[in-house]
């Protein structure tokens, strides 16, 4: 009951005319940005965090949240219409969701879409609450060893589960850490690589990076790719699908929502791996799998409620442990602190009014959203005929924007241009920029953490493996690379046996 | 791709002795405590293990079908990225020279003119517009507050 009635706290906390206000700001960005090719959800997130400074946190948040599985809604719409996902979470969507379009029934395709994202989100947000609060209680044991087991856990698994290359991955994970060494060291206050620069002292800012290889880098992928999008050529006339269709998708909704939640809440896979599982799931589970492909509502219903219903659930880690599992919950965690919140295990018992009312935000987001998408959805389709060629100047304007209002510095637009020549080269190699932005985020808390644990424990390194919680996180990632690497031994030997025969 | 893991593990093999280097400059440890060395110096040897790795795994696997294609798009496309690429780098140089409004001008018509191919006319109406919407939008909008130049504004 202790649970009901903070969540009504919650409530009350919630509405006000300018939190309901934000929820709508947020989740009509998060609709055209899912929309719109060429910005990801991370990068607009990182972009509105300097419009945020003067706000409080607690709107801030409930906008910032709500762009993030607002974008989730906003992918389904290119998907069905044109075949062109908005996000990577929405690329199964295509398969199913432009054939229903062709059949001329793209109004039921993206009617199942968003109740299937509504029911996700909000089944996803009740799940979100039963696994944070005793995850947060429980996380209230952990010291500094704790943490930095679970820091390092979690980062291994956001690489073992995320990105095509393990190796590139970790080193994309090693890099962010060290870029987040650079400005005044924690222990003595030592300026370190800092090369005499001032504006490095207090580090390189992560809406930089962010923004430099989400934004810049992302549009100069776009940009070479001659984005020319073609209009909607399918006709939709009909927007709501009919009780058959919602009957016919109501077990694809459900199972996609559960997939989504567990997949999401665990730190690594995201959005994108739990909208093809339900995919495969509804395909393998289904008494006509040979209609997959050739427009089966289940197919758009059940990754579409996995998708969202994997936002909620990313939430819980963040939450309850302060620890992002993508780069876009990566950048949220940053804006909390710059919030001068501190997350972890403390938030809910510190701010219970922030939680709350972001917890319940995410209920009524998800309300805004299917009311913005049921009947707006014409109207989001019309943004599909602006054309690249414009769209992109006004990216890059509007990325500079955001980094100098920052510190109004140059010296920080230079440095995210550099940034986006890196991440055009990251995204063109598969070199994964999530772990990058988390390792940023992440560094100087594993830091700090590690300098803690051992004065604590007199600089006795064993207080890893003694403390019991700590040796549990560790041992789990130590099994984890080993089965990581076993699977690695096994295609080279694949691969030798291949060459020798 | 083989190329591209062997010159990104080499720069990461750079990097990582570069750390090692740097952190000898700082305390590795104070009296219980790593000192403001240690973690770098881990950091990179980390990065140099790793980087080591992929090395030895680009001469060592098999070429993939995705290793034999190139990732990098023809000329056309390297000289489009190019030059968006130098336009920004205008756009920045110019921020605080000429102000927010006539370098986001500027840098909006080179874009469409000479990447896009918009007849001239058509690019200075729309670098019009939507430079002048935007400085409206977050100078008086969102109240931010744009770098001014010359001008004063």
């Amino acid at each position: 009951m202790d649970v009901l009635h903070s969540l009504m706290h919650g409530f009350s906390v919630f509405f006000t005319p300018y939190n309901l206000w934000m929820a709508v700001v947020g989740c009509f960005f998060g609709t055209m940005v899912g929309v719109l090719p060429g910005l990801g959800a991370s990068a607009t997130i990182a972009l509105l965090i300097p419009f945020t400074f003067g706000m409080n946190a607690t709107p801030a948040m409930i906008m910032i949240a709500s762009l993030y599985y607002g974008s989730k809604y906003g992918g389904s719409i290119t998907s069905i219409l044109i075949n062109i996902p908005g996000e990577n979470a929405s690329v199964v969507t295509t398969f199913d969701g432009y054939q229903m379009a062709l059949q001329g029934r793209a109004g039921a395709a993206l009617g199942i879409a968003a109740i299937g994202s509504f029911i996700g989100g909000v089944l996803g947000t009740f799940g979100l609450i039963f696994v944070a609060v005793p995850l947060a209680q429980f996380s209230l044991k952990f010291g500094p060893a704790e943490y930095f087991s679970l820091i390092i856990m979690g980062m291994l698994t956001i690489v073992f589960v995320g990105g095509k290359s393990i190796t590139k991955s970790l080193m994309s994970g090693v890099l962010g850490i060290s870029l987040g060494v650079v400005g005044a060291d924690i222990v003595q206050g030592a300026p370190r690589f800092v090369f005499g620069i001032p504006e490095l002292m207090d580090g390189i800012d992560f809406i930089v990076v962010v923004m430099g290889i989400f934004g810049l880098g992302e549009v100069l992928v776009s940009a070479e790719e001659y984005m020319k999008m073609d209009s909607i050529k399918v006709p939709f006339t009909k927007l709501w699908p009919t009780w058959k269709d919602i009957v016919d998708s109501r077990w694809a909704i459900l199972r996609g929502t559960a997939i989504g939640f567990v997949i999401g809440a665990l730190p690594g896979a995201g959005a994108t791996i739990a909208s093809f599982m339900s995919y495969g799931i509804e395909k393998s589970s289904s008494k006509h799998p040979e209609r997959f492909g050739k427009g089966a509502i289940e197919g758009v219903a059940g990754p579409e409620s996995a998708n969202n219903a994997a936002c909620s659930g990313a939430m819980a880690p963040l939450l309850a442990l302060g620890i992002p599992g993508s780069g876009a919950t990566a950048v949220m965690l940053g804006a909390l602190m710059l919030y001068g919140l501190k997350p972890g295990p403390m938030l809910f018992t510190t701010s219970p009014d922030f939680v709350w009312a972001l917890i319940a935000s995410m209920f009524v987001g998800n309300v805004i959203l299917l009311i913005m998408n049921l009947p707006m959805v014409p109207l989001f389709a019309l943004s599909l005929r602006i054309s690249y060629s414009l769209l992109y100047p006004i990216i890059i304007v509007i990325c500079m924007i955001g980094v100098y209002s920052l510190n109004s510095s140059m010296f920080d637009i230079w440095m995210m241009w550099v940034f986006g020549i890196i991440g055009y080269f990251m995204k063109k190699y598969d070199i994964s920029g999530a772990p990058l932005i988390i390792g940023l985020v992440l560094g100087p808390i594993l830091e700090q953490s590690l300098y803690r644990a051992l004065s604590l424990a007199h600089g006795s390194i064993l207080v890893f493996v003694t403390r019991p919680i700590s040796a549990t996180l560790l041992a789990i990632a130590v099994v984890m690379s080993i089965v990581v690497s076993l699977k690695t031994i096994k295609t080279v030997r694949k691969q030798l046996s291949d060459e020798e025969g | 791709m083989k190329k591209a893991d062997r010159i990104f593990a080499l720069i990461c093999l750079g990097l990582s002795g570069w750390l090692i280097q740097e952190s000898f400059k700082y305390d590795y440890m104070t009296m219980y405590t790593p000192g403001p060395g240690f973690h770098p110096f881990w950091l990179g040897v980390c990065l140099g293990l790793l980087s080591l790795y992929l090395l030895y795994d680009t001469f060592r696997r098999k070429a993939t079908k995705e290793d034999q294609e190139s990732q990098l798009p023809g000329r056309k496309g390297l000289v489009r990225i190019g030059l968006i690429i130098l336009i920004t780098a205008v756009l920045a140089f110019l921020m605080t020279r000429l102000g927010f409004v006539l370098s986001s001008f500027v840098f909006i018509v080179l874009t469409l003119a000479i990447l896009e191919k918009f007849k001239i006319v058509k690019s200075v109406l729309y670098g019009v517009v939507l430079s002048g919407a935007i400085f409206l939008i977050f100078r008086y909008w969102l109240e931010v507050d744009l770098p001014k130049g010359w001008l004063g504004f």
